[in-house]
């Protein structure tokens, strides 16, 4: 059976490119278009598409709200148009923070140069967002996690996806513990955190509670456009106790300073005498993430002496995999994310796959433990 | 790659769109002049611009992008209320339509596009700034990495911060800052001595503060269970379980000045808006689900409340920088609140009922298709033949009397119609695609020819069809700019007079029957009859005694004679005595008719009158020697039979006098008819009144046959551009007729009309 994608632009015009360009897909088929958020909402009640394609400038109503009204109702996973402006930036994390599960640059060639590429990547983003059926953040393991544990039901299917997770991983390697991470308080000279599809939101969740005397300093690789790193940066910083920033060639790493890698470049961390600076240069042609968390991590454990701690969070893909069993060679400690709280699961998984992963939390339990015991 | 065919689709695509928006975006940035701080207004234009520079960017229309892209950021300046929209706004925007009207044109006809203007984007830079703050030229607006340069922890809702040493400190003299922005009941500091580099940053600074507190929202939800107790946390990222949080940001504000009246506005919104949603999903929410559609609904209010309450920090700050805009900050500050909040409440509950609305029509608008208006053409063309096919059938079912005949040619008559029609509906258009450029006409020639000129518009949406509605354009904004320039007159000329200062021009458009009629009205100095005798006589179109004879509304009919203008002065605007037989000549072409009345000192009246359809057209069928003619019946007033020795010649015109009036008399044949000058005139005959213009002339007829709706055929090669004949036709009996251009046929037989 195709999935049903439901098309909502103020722009008719915008909607027949989505069109043909889904068009060539026949395992996709747009069931119905909306032209405002009122409709989309209306429609996505009505017609209960598998996947949704949302602007956010719009009459009526914008994307965000609708967004949220929609899933106040009903999940349905979301990807959302935005421009690549600062504006377009900061409405893009609010969508993602009211639920949506990704986003694509509405500016097709912003992605791919060749437009019939551009569709085929569309295309393939939107089947792998239509995939995440359950949004953690709306099913029913995410709301019972502020219930006590002793709960039962809250729990079981949280640990049992865990376990599912850990089962698989168990074949070839050692699972990595769900318990109090074994780590003393103000020994980790520094975090590095690697994170995809679902890690503006998870990001934000944990650097919020960090406190503000919080010791070691952070790294910070979001797979994210260029134009969006600096407001996510702000945003954070924003929000956060501690210091966040995009990071510039050059920048010391520091205490109570997150440095977040800049989209498009890739970020190393070098070390002069007992200090820390970060270099940034360009992404190379052939580099898929910019910027990559391997290679951030694989610095880290060339560069960085003293045990650090290396965290994945949710994300497509597998990077950050190879870093973190470098990472892990030289001592140092690997946290994922749990597959019941992630949004796309792949990234985490892959590291438990490979063997790397010492800890797997949920992400509320990452933030606390951060904050906590490192 | 994409061929070069599929490009130019797409670019056809585009142009349609993004020529529809452009004409929205024309009528809406008018609609904003009149009202500047119509939030909804302002919305809807940085949307229009949005999407144009969506699509342009899509196709990678870069000078279209750039255009759009500057104007899009000085409208979201204005909705943030970073600015007002004054005319310094408005007379960079009107250019910027105009090039972008400009820029469509040179992408339909394939030529290169031209870059705007720079004055025009330097323009938009600066005004894409908050209100006072200027950016250099080439500085992309709002740089997103200089505002992540300067560090901004000091506005910073939380204040429990490592110590500042750790962090480095790009901005300099921020210690002053910390204070100023955080103390805001302050008044006026030493605002002499800041710079206007520190006045830059401080502004910088404040879109800092502004973003700080949206999502202090958030920073409150997670900060309030505090590290201890992760598992507590996060209320405020459920659009589900929010209820807790909605009230928090709101009392943290720096001044409690939570407006009392903002709770049951909020409860306004909610009751108003949540029927638009639940209605129509009665059969699938379930009452948990409504529920948590109304918290999601409340929770997006109270945002809105927080964001207002942002927008009066902004102005606190304002009152700081710019200490002649608020003489008493505190007092000023704490009041608008409650009012934004009302407004916004009534505003949302609008869009509320608003919506529902809407979304109907974007429903009907999805069942649409758009056809190229040549099928339309073609299916019109097959419909006349069908119509004629009717007519003939028409015809010989009375011949033969057949019952059963009859009764089929009565089904066919009824289908035919009824498809006519229909037919004609596809071709129709609302007369709002022409009204919808005069309020930037009249505003325009208003501001150059500083006048305050009212424009209203009645009937809107009265629909005629596509061709007349582009025939119509021209002259009508022709006869609208001169109601505007010859007709309204100067403020303090009016007000001499004892006149409001804001002269008014009303344009209505209205159905009547098979006709359309268009009225131009103004309140202006209206005309002079005398004057146009004399400018008549001097410009040797009539004598003297003439001109002393017309009646004044004969007289006012003189303007659209070729080169008449009585105004002394020429403008740039009108009065060069071209437009006016222009505008005549072109609605005749139409079968229409214009006429004019005017009351000297209280304004004049332009009434046109043309069919609905161009296709097709009701004629009276008159015979004139066993020839058979077709007169438009729209120019037929009334027919009447006649003695024919009771007329008269006046001055040398055969006249014959009807309800007292002398009615100039004109034997047809004597025109139409080889030789058949010569012969003898009947005795009594047929006379068929028209009228043209206020004339009115009687054409005296052989035989009246009967109306008929008739298909115009153009005429051969050799009938081609004869004066006087509109076209032919095959009436019912299968028979050629010409049908008669009245106004063309006076103009070259009858001399002096």
């Amino acid at each position: 059976m195709p999935v049903k994608v439901l098309v909502v632009d103020d722009s008719r015009f915008f909607r027949r490119r989505v069109s043909e360009m889904l068009s060539v897909d026949p395992t996709l088929e747009i069931i119905g278009e909306a032209a405002d958020g009122q409709e989309a909402v209306e429609q996505a009640l009505k017609l209960k598409p598998d996947v949704i394609t949302m602007d956010i400038e719009m009459p009526v109503m914008d994307g965000i709200s609708a967004t949220r009204r929609i899933l106040a109702v009903k999940y349905v996973p979301i990807l959302m148009f935005s421009s690549l402006t600062n504006e377009g930036a900061q409405a893009t994390f609010d969508a993602l923070e009211a639920g949506a599960v990704d986003y694509l640059p509405k500016r097709f060639e912003e992605f791919s140069n060749d437009k019939r590429l551009a569709g085929q990547k569309l295309c393939e983003k939107l089947h792998s967002v239509a995939r995440v059926q359950r949004h953690p953040r709306f099913s029913k393991t995410w709301e019972n996690k502020n219930m006590p544990p002793a709960s039962p039901g809250g729990v079981t299917t949280a640990s049992r996806l865990v376990k599912r997770s850990l089962h698989q991983a168990h074949r070839t390697v050692a699972p990595p513990s769900t318990d109090e991470p074994r780590i003393r308080k103000g020994q980790t000279s520094m975090v590095a955190i690697g994170t995809s599809t679902g890690g503006p939101v998870a990001l934000q969740k944990i650097l919020t509670t960090l406190p503000a005397d919080f010791a070691p300093p952070v790294l910070l690789i979001q797979h994210m456009p260029e134009s969006f790193t600096g407001p996510f940066a702000q945003r954070l910083d924003n929000l956060c106790r501690i210091t966040v920033k995009e990071a510039r060639d050059g920048d010391e790493i520091k205490t109570g300073l997150a440095l977040l890698a800049p989209g498009g470049q890739q970020m190393e961390v070098r070390r002069n005498g007992d200090r820390y600076f970060v270099h940034i240069y360009p992404a190379i042609a052939g580099q898929n993430y910019r910027p990559c968390i391997d290679i951030t991590f694989k610095s880290v454990a060339s560069n960085v002496t003293g045990k650090s701690l290396a965290i994945v969070l949710t994300g497509m893909g597998a990077d950050g995999s190879e870093g973190a069993q470098v990472l892990k060679k030289m001592g140092a400690q690997i946290w994922v994310q749990d597959e019941a709280t992630s949004v796309v699961n792949g990234m985490p998984a892959s590291v438990i796959e490979a063997g790397a992963a010492d800890y797997v939390y949920s992400i509320d339990d990452i933030a606390k433990y951060l904050a906590q015991k490192v | 790659m994409m061929s070069m065919e599929e490009d130019g689709e797409l670019l056809q695509d585009f142009l349609i769109d993004a020529g529809e928006i452009l004409e929205q975006l024309t009528q809406q940035i008018v609609d904003l002049e009149k009202s500047p701080g119509d939030k909804e207004i302002i919305n809807a234009v940085f949307r229009g611009f949005h999407t144009i520079k969506g699509g342009a960017s899509f196709l990678t229309l870069e000078p279209l992008v750039a255009l759009c892209h500057r104007t899009e950021d000085v409208f979201n300046v204005l909705r943030n209320g970073e600015r007002a929209v004054d005319s310094a706004i408005m007379d960079v925007v009107l250019p910027v339509l105009d090039v972008l009207k400009e820029q469509f044109t040179q992408l339909s006809s394939g030529l290169p596009m031209r870059e705007a203007d720079p004055w025009i984007l330097d323009k938009l830079d600066e005004l894409a700034s908050p209100e006072g703050r200027k950016i250099s030229r080439g500085g992309k607006p709002v740089a997103v990495k200089h505002n992540t340069q300067i560090s901004n922890k000091k506005k910073k809702r939380n204040p429990v911060k490592p110590s500042s040493t750790d962090i480095p400190r790009e901005l300099n003299g921020s210690e002053s800052l910390v204070f100023t922005a955080r103390d805001n009941t302050q008044p006026d500091l030493e605002v002499e001595e800041i710079s206007n580099e520190e006045f830059d940053a401080l502004l910088d600074q404040f879109q800092s503060v502004r973003q700080g507190v949206v999502y202090g929202q958030q920073h409150n939800g997670t900060e309030k269970p505090g590290a201890e107790q992760p598992g507590a946390e996060q209320p405020g990222n459920f659009p589900i379980d929010n209820k807790p949080i909605d009230n928090k940001p709101i009392d943290n504000k720096p001044f409690n000045s939570k407006p009392p009246g903002s709770q049951p506005a909020g409860d306004v919104i909610e009751t108003g808006a949540a029927p638009g949603v639940s209605e129509e999903e009665d059969d699938i929410i379930t009452e948990a689900e409504f529920d948590a559609l109304l918290d999601a609904i409340q929770r997006s209010n109270s945002k809105s409340d927080l964001a207002l309450s942002v927008n009066s920090i902004n102005q606190k700050g304002k009152g700081h920088y710019k200490p002649t805009t608020a003489d008493h900050p505190t007092v000023t500050d704490a009041a608008p609140p409650v009012n934004k909040t009302a407004a916004a409440a009534s505003g949302s509950a609008a869009s509320g009922s608003a919506a529902s609305g809407k979304s109907r029509d974007t429903n009907q608008a999805e069942t649409t298709v758009r056809v190229d208006t040549k099928r339309l053409d073609d299916i019109m063309n097959l419909v006349g033949e069908l119509v004629l096919v009717r007519n003939r059938m028409i015809s010989l079912e009375s011949l033969l009397q057949h019952e059963e005949l009859s009764k089929v040619v009565g089904n066919l008559d009824l289908v035919t119609a009824d498809l006519q029609s229909a037919v004609m509906k596809t071709r129709m258009q609302p007369i709002k695609k022409v009204f919808g450029r005069f309020p930037r006409v009249v505003r325009d020639l208003a501001r150059s020819l500083k006048k305050e000129v009212s424009l209203e518009l009645q009937g809107e949406d009265t629909d005629l069809d596509k061709n007349l509605v582009e025939a119509l354009a021209d002259p009508l904004v022709h006869l609208v700019r001169n109601a505007v320039d010859h007709g309204i007159e100067s403020p303090e000329e009016r007000e001499a007079n004892g006149k409001p200062r804001k002269g008014t021009v009303i344009l209505t458009a209205e159905q009547e029957g098979d006709h359309i009629l268009l009225t131009i009205e103004d309140d202006g100095k209206g005309m002079d009859a005398d004057k146009i005798r004399r400018t008549a006589v001097q410009k040797g179109m009539m004598d003297e005694e003439a001109a002393a004879r017309l009646d004044d509304k004969e007289c006012y009919v003189l303007i659209f004679q070729p080169g008449f203008s009585t105004k002394e002065e020429i403008s740039d605007v009108s009065g060069r005595g071209v437009g006016m037989d222009v505008v005549k000549t072109r609605i005749e072409q139409l079968n229409g008719s214009v006429s004019i009345d005017s009351r000297k000192g209280r304004g004049s009246k332009v009434i046109i009158k043309v069919p609905l359809t161009l296709a097709i057209m009701p004629t009276l069928m008159v015979m004139v020697d066993k020839q058979i003619f077709a007169l438009p019946l729209a120019s037929v007033n009334e027919i009447f039979h006649l003695d024919l020795t009771k007329t008269n010649v006046v001055d040398g015109q055969l006249v014959v006098m009807v309800r007292r009036k002398a009615l100039p008399l004109f034997y047809l044949r004597h025109w139409l008819i080889k030789g058949a000058a010569a012969t003898a005139l009947p005795k009594e005959g047929h006379v068929v009144v028209v009228s043209m213009g206020v004339q009115r002339i009687g054409f005296v007829v052989d035989q009246l046959i009967g109306q008929e709706e008739v298909v115009i055929k153009p005429l051969g090669a050799i009938l081609h551009g004869m004066k006087g004949l509109a076209g032919a036709t095959i009436t019912g009996d299968g028979r050629i007729s010409l049908i008669l251009d009245i106004p063309g046929l006076m103009h070259s037989y009858a001399r002096r009309l």
